[in-house]
């Protein structure tokens, strides 16, 4: 029998008497012996099944307690986050209000501040936290008349207005920002600054160039009286508004609509206002249904 | 026989059983592999409170292979943390009053070798040799617990047993 099968079988102790007595003249035969004796040094703890089968019971029931009183307490947990979550959808639900191209609508807050709204514009407000917060948001133009009490935000994508008790429009279109006073005071917060607007001033912002105070001398904003008037502004912004108004599309490809436009038009006669917007700079127009192109002459 | 009857190992009898059955298996293997510093009777615990838990998707005739691959797991996810470098225990040698000073200090010195010696061995040689030298275990039991071919066994602790000894007479 070779050596490495007399080992083998020696590690198996599957040895016979006769194989044990060839094994233990092999060569390396003490060595062997050695190390397989020197290793039982390393043996390690010794385990008591009976006594770690009663620690895992231990441990086992330790964890199921804990379960069964954590599943309540999730349970209720879970309970409170809804009902916290209806009640939330219930108060922080705002009433909206929203107008279509060429319509205006006007609103009566619950504290009887009223608000008109210009076209293609929605105004957000929460009824029921109405006493403890005077807000509102707005997307488009308004026009507001804020009764006196606590103080009235108006919120934008753009700014923040805030005021006490007064008039004022909020126009916060893609074309510009603009907000005037009409009365009183009133605090718009924009871009970081902060700049408190009298009666009579106005601040515009467009195309990230903030105008130099202009102001008026109008009581409320024209478009209340279904005229949309401008004062120096660029003619995309006239042409946007005139949109708006009339629910139609202008195309104006060729026309520098950069150049300043002062005038107005009217709200209820399309082929009137179309002519004020255009005459003054020399412009034709083509209108087929509710598509507007604009040519120079 | 009862394992059939069985479609998993819930129930509390076949549970204790089971562990009385492989408790001390596992440990052993954990401790040869791993060694003594990462706590093999805790993982033991770990490892079968796991299968308590997972019980209803455990069937008797996979009950052994998942425990040791969990308590297996268990181990290499705090080798990982905390980097423990495998060392085995050494037992002072017995003291024995009529040997001599100098047999004694030899004998320190050979187990010695012989720990760096195991150190120095792949973990799959390590525990199937030392499950058969110090466990007393056959081939065929080891095979059955590794899962592995008797064959393969007996290689890896030939294998052990031979680098064991050159790894000596180097030192």
């Amino acid at each position: 029998m070779k050596r490495e099968e007399l080992i083998k079988k020696w590690l198996d102790n599957e040895l016979d008497a006769k194989e044990l007595q060839l094994f233990e003249k092999l060569d390396g035969y003490e060595d062997l012996l050695r190390i397989s004796n020197g290793v039982q040094n390393f043996r390690r703890d010794s385990f008591d099944t009976d006594l770690e089968l009663i620690k895992l019971k231990k441990a086992i029931a330790a964890k199921n307690q804990q379960k069964n009183w954590l599943k309540p307490l999730v349970a209720i947990a879970a309970a409170i986050v809804i009902l916290f979550g209806i009640y939330h959808s219930f108060t922080m639900q705002g009433t909206e209000i929203s107008t279509l191209a060429s319509q205006k609508q006007e609103i009566a807050l619950p504290d009887h501040s009223s608000v008109s709204l210009n076209s293609l514009s929605s105004l957000v407000y929460n009824e029921k936290e109405w006493d403890t917060q005077r807000e509102v948001q707005l997307q488009g133009e308004a026009f507001f008349k804020v009764e006196k009490g606590s103080t009235f935000h108006v919120k934008t994508a753009t700014g923040l207005v805030t005021v006490v008790g007064t008039q004022f429009t909020v126009k916060d279109r893609d074309e510009l920002f603009e907000v005037v006073c009409y009365e009183g005071a009133v605090r718009v917060d924009h871009l970081g600054q902060s700049i408190v607007l009298q009666k009579g001033d106005r601040y515009i912002k467009m195309d990230g160039i903030t105008t130099p105070n202009t102001t008026t001398n109008q009581s409320s904003p024209s478009w209340i009286t279904n005229t949309s008037s401008f004062k120096s502004m660029p003619y995309s912004a006239v042409l946007a508004e005139f949109e708006r108004q009339y629910d139609v599309k202008i195309t104006a490809t060729d026309i520098d609509s950069k150049q300043l436009f002062t005038g107005s038009f009217i709200h209820d006669n399309m082929d009137v206002a179309l002519k004020s917007i255009t005459l003054p700079l020399n412009l034709k127009y083509i209108r087929t249904n509710r598509m507007i192109t604009l040519k120079g002459e | 026989m009862s394992k059939n009857l069985h479609k998993n190992i819930c129930e509390e009898t076949l549970y204790a059983n089971f562990f009385k059955k492989y408790a001390n298996d596992l440990h052993s293997f954990l401790y040869y592999k791993f060694g003594e510093h990462l706590n093999p009777k805790d993982k033991v615990q770990e490892a079968f409170i796991k299968v308590w838990e997972n019980c209803k998707n455990i069937t008797p005739e996979k009950a052994k292979n998942y425990l040791f691959t969990v308590g297996n797991n268990l181990m290499l996810n705090e080798v990982k943390h905390q980097k423990v470098v495998l060392r085995h225990r050494l037992e002072k040698p017995k003291s024995h009053t009529h040997e001599n000073p100098e047999f004694l200090m030899e004998e320190q010195e050979y187990s010695q070798k012989l720990q760096k010696a195991i150190s120095s061995l792949t973990e799959a040689q390590r525990v199937a040799f030392l499950l058969n030298r110090i466990e007393g275990k056959k081939h065929k039991e080891i095979a059955q617990l590794l899962d592995i071919s008797t064959k393969a066994v007996e290689k890896r602790i030939y294998g052990a047993l031979k680098k064991l000894k050159e790894q000596i007479d180097e030192l």
